[in-house]
Parts: structure tokens; sequence; C-alpha cells
């Protein structure tokens, strides 16, 4: 049995299409992107060394990449926040209540399943400033205001406005994981604590919260990451506009990358985002800090 | 008496008919755009200006067919189903192979190679697009569905690998220590007893594939401008923009789009989530 299990080629012929494919479409060109983003490279000329160029382009002149790692950097954050409260929020009420768990746990979950790209016209609709919601506030004497089109304020309302929209579609995820969780917490560890009289709030501050914190863990970052990379959704709604006052670094990347061929140029917008989402991953492992309990 | 029947019923206590009221008032904004679209797919543009929030007037099934020829759903539909269907086969046939290698051999790399693939899943797809774009205009690659498949394989890899690593690992040892007594070889093992015994973390980690590929915008967008060979969410966006007036037939379009998704998951949802949730648990 050991020898066969130790059979060398079988073990090459079982990871190598895997490995191959891994290597040529994931490392190689991830290497080439950094190399590139080193260079002066458009589309129809080949690339040229160009040293720290790109980058101090990027933080000192780009008036647009500031805007994007702005709305990027509050679209994270926002994310992270509402999305860990209101999914840890969620889980709870939804561990604790008698019946129809597993209907409103299927119901808050759908949208994650369901293409961005899709909702994100159905929001853009919503929220045109002549339909949507806006007619529905007009019945009431409101005049609402323009959605998707306001360019006031340090972060515009357009940003609010998607920020909430990610928020309506991606908190089922956050719900399922701490649910999963939760579940996973045994009951005798509440029924105990309850003889001890703890109360309900109490027995939330002192066994479900430290209990969920390895999942917290999972989730931020997964959060974090989500938001970083976050395109469908922004291209669908505002492409970027007004007056890219709505631009987020992906879709930056995607202007600068297919709409100018600035390769090189993109390719340091992308570089960043992966440091960016390097930092965030680890900056998560280290704030939160998890004992190990007995489960 | 009284007391002993409330006892037995167990009244709702007033925090939970609260929270009941919260968990309703969130499914009906969670269910309500949903519905609504619907609605909306099947009133004529006039009438969706006048009342876009009442019922539709008449039932205008012509905007289905509309949308299908408007859009070439059609096309695009047969791309989603083909670049997404090969690369379910071609991901999930891998790395089973990989996940096995992983889970069940003996070598020293073998926790290596694992957490090399699970840092992976951590690269964003943004930041391969431009190096391979350039690389597969050079091989001919882009604007071919072939050329698609080839990241959503890579791309799909590292979750399918983590997901099958765990199966394999759960199925007993004894099973494959008393078929290679009888002589069993490796291939064998794997082909008659591993993938047969671990068709639930196919069927989990097939699903989550499915509908990550499915939904995939950025690469298609980048990858594909022949407007036959486009995939649903791609061809979605021609019906955005300022000169796009046809509400209906955008929201008849939707509704197609999101349809296969919206079926699956009525079918596998505990499924998904149990993909979700021992794919997310990796500490």
């Amino acid at each position: 049995m050991d020898k066969i299990l130790r059979n060398k080629k079988a073990i090459f012929i079982f990871i190598a299409p895997a490995l191959l494919m891994f290597v040529v479409i994931l490392v190689i060109p991830m290497f080439q992107m950094i190399y590139y983003s080193f260079c002066d490279y458009a589309a129809l000329t080949p690339p040229k060394f160009v040293g720290w160029k790109n980058y101090q382009q990027l933080f000192f002149k780009d008036s647009t990449f500031q805007i994007a790692i702005k709305n990027s950097m509050f679209f994270m954050i926002f994310s992270a926040v509402t999305q860990q409260i209101m999914g840890l929020l969620l889980a709870v009420f939804l561990t604790n209540i008698p019946k129809g768990r597993n209907v409103f746990k299927n119901i808050y979950y759908l949208p994650c399943v369901l293409s961005s790209a899709a909702l994100g016209l159905l929001w853009a609709f919503m929220f045109n400033p002549r339909i949507g919601i806006n007619q529905l506030l007009a019945k009431f004497g409101i005049e609402g205001p323009l959605w998707l089109m306001d360019s006031k304020g340090f972060i515009v309302l357009p940003m609010w406005v998607i920020a909430f929209v990610a928020l309506w579609q991606y908190v089922g995820q956050n719900m399922m994981l701490y649910m999963a969780q939760i579940t996973g917490i045994s009951r005798d560890v509440y029924e105990a604590s309850y003889i001890d009289g703890a109360s309900k709030a109490k027995a939330f501050r002192y066994i479900t919260l430290p209990l969920v914190k390895p999942m917290m863990i999972t989730s931020l970052s997964l959060n974090c990451i989500g938001s970083l990379k976050f395109f469908d959704l922004v291209y669908n709604m505002t492409q970027g506009g007004p007056n890219h006052r709505t631009e987020v670094l992906a879709t930056e990347l995607y202007a600068e990358g297919f709409n100018y061929f600035k390769y090189g140029y993109a390719s340091a917008i992308s570089v960043i985002l992966l440091v960016l989402c390097l930092i965030v991953t680890l900056l998560v492992k280290k704030v939160i800090k998890v004992e190990t309990y007995e489960g | 008496m009284n007391k002993k029947n409330v006892r037995t019923k167990k009244p709702l206590s007033p925090v939970i008919i609260v929270i009941y009221v919260f968990l309703a008032l969130l499914a009906v904004l969670y269910l309500a755009p949903l519905l609504w679209m619907l609605s909306v797919s099947l009133k004529d543009n006039p009438d969706l200006m006048a009342a876009p929030f009442a019922l539709p007037a008449a039932l205008h099934w012509n905007n289905y067919q509309e949308a299908w020829e408007l859009g070439r759903l059609g096309a695009a539909l047969f791309n989603s189903v083909f670049v997404c269907g090969v690369t379910l086969i071609v991901s999930l046939f891998f790395g089973a192979m990989a996940a096995f290698a992983i889970a069940r051999m003996r070598w020293k790399l073998s926790e290596a190679t694992q957490t090399f693939f699970l840092i992976g899943m951590m690269v964003p797809v943004h930041c391969i697009l431009i190096p391979l774009f350039v690389r597969f205009a050079h091989l001919g690659l882009t604007n071919s569905r072939f050329g698609l498949m080839l990241p959503y394989i890579t791309f799909s890899l590292p979750m399918t690998i983590f997901l099958m690593t765990g199966f394999f690992k759960s199925i007993p040892a004894e099973l494959f220590e008393s078929a290679a007594i009888d002589g069993c070889g490796i291939y064998r093992c794997f082909f008659e007893i591993a993938l047969p015994l671990a068709r639930t973390g196919f069927f989990v980690s097939g699903l989550m594939t499915f509908i990550n590929n499915w939904n995939e915008l950025l690469l298609a967008m980048v990858f594909i401008s022949d407007p036959a060979r486009k995939t649903l969410p791609v061809t979605l966006t021609y019906f955005v923009g300022p000169y796009a007036t046809n509400y209906v037939q955008m929201f008849a379009a939707i509704i197609i789009a999101i349809a296969p998704t919206v079926v699956v998951y009525c079918l596998f949802s505990n499924q998904i989530v149990e993909g979700l949730t021992t794919g997310a648990v990796k500490g």
C-alpha cells in the first residue's frame, strides 16, 4: 500500500495539469505584471523600463487615481463595518428564532449568487433621477436627489448608493459564515450559562462573540479583498462617472488598460491592488487575535 | 390549567416578535426588487414610465422575444453554457487529481503544494489581466471561448482543490488498502474508489465553480470583443448607457440572465451553503 502511495510518477501525473495551468496562467503573468508596472508600455510599442515613473505619476499627479483609491478605501471600510455587523446580527437572529430559519436564510443569501452585472442594471434603473425611486418619492411630494449623478462632497452620493447596494447584495455571505460558526457552538455551553444566571445579551457577549472570532478573520478578509477588487456593480451602475467621481481601483485599472491601452500604467495600478490585498489580509490576521477554546 | 397550557405552547417573547418583524421587513427588501423586475419585464415602455410600481396592465410576453433577438441572448446563453460547462468539467477533473495527490499520496511537498494553491485564492484576477491579455493576443487566443476558459479554469482550481482535499481525506484509508491488496493500482484507486466516493464534493465544488464563472464580468469583457462570442453578463452591458431606453427589454434580458442561477439556487441551496462554509473555513 505504502509503495503505491509513494509512486513518484503517479504523483507527478496527478499534480502536473493543475500546477502547469497555475504557473502559466497565474504565477508567470503576475511577475510579468510587476515588471510591466516599471515600464512605459502602450499597446503598440514594446515595454521600455522607466523605473518608478508610473508610481510617481499615480501618487502625485493622477487625480483620477487619487479619487479611485479614496473610493476604494471608503468602500472597503464601509463594507467591512456594515457587512460584519449586519452579518453577525442576522446570524444571531436567525439562530435564535424557533421557525422559518431556512426560509429567511435562503432569501438573504439569494443575491450573492446572482450576477452583480445584472443586479447593477436593476439598481441603476431604480436610482435613475427621473424614474424609479424618485417617482415614488414624488408621490409624497419629496424631490429625490440625483442618486447616481450627484458629484458633491468628499465621498459622493453615488458611492454611498453603490456601497448600500453592495451591502444588500453581499451581506448574506457573512451571515452564512457566521451562522455556520454559531450553529457549531454546543447548546450545552448556552444552557450552562443560563443556569448560572446569564442573560441572552451576556451569553452573546461572553460566549458567541469569542467563539465566532476565528470566522471573523475569514469573513473580514474575504470582505476586504472582495471590496478592493470590486468592479461589476460600479461598472454597470455609474461606469465611474459622473466625471470619474465614482471610479474605484478596478474600474480605473480597466479604463487605463483597455480604454487608453496604457498597459504599464494599468499594471502599476494592479500592483497597488495586490499589495493592498496582502496588507489587509495580514492586518486582519494580526488585529484579530484568536485564543483557542475547548469547543 | 391556563398556565400549563401557556408553558407547553411556549408563547413567543416580545423580543422574538420584534426580530420576526425585522426579518420579514428585510425579506421584503430582498424579494421586492426581484419581483418588481419580473413585473417590469412584462410591461411596455409607456406603461413603465407612467406607473413603474404598478402591476403590468397587460402582459407583454413579446419583451422576452425582442430582448432575445436584440441582445443576441441566444448566442450569449450558448457561450455562457459552453464556457462554464467546459470550465466546470476540466477544473473539477484537474482539481480532483491534484487534491487526490495532496490528500492521499505520500510525498514531502504535499503540504507546501496545497499552501501554494491556496495562496492563489487570494490573487485578484485583475492582477493577471494585462500580461495575460498581451500573451493571448500574440497567440491568437483573445476573442476565443477557449482563451476565456483557461483563466476561468485556473481561478476555479484553488477552491476545487481545497474542497476536494477535504472530501478525499474523509474516505477511510482501509478502502484503499484492501483495494491495493487485491492488486488495484493507484490510477484505479483514483478512478474507481476515490472519484465515486467524493460525489458530494464534486457537486459542492461544481456549484461554486459554476456560479462564480457564470457571473464573471471583467475577464469576459476584456478577452472577448466579437459580439457572437460574448457571455451573458457582458451582453447585458449593451443595455447600459445614456442611449439605452428599452428598459422593458433590458429587464427581460436580466431575467433571462439570472433565471438559470435562481433555478440552480432553489434546487441546491443547501449544497451551495455547504460549499461556501467549508470553502471558507481555512483559517
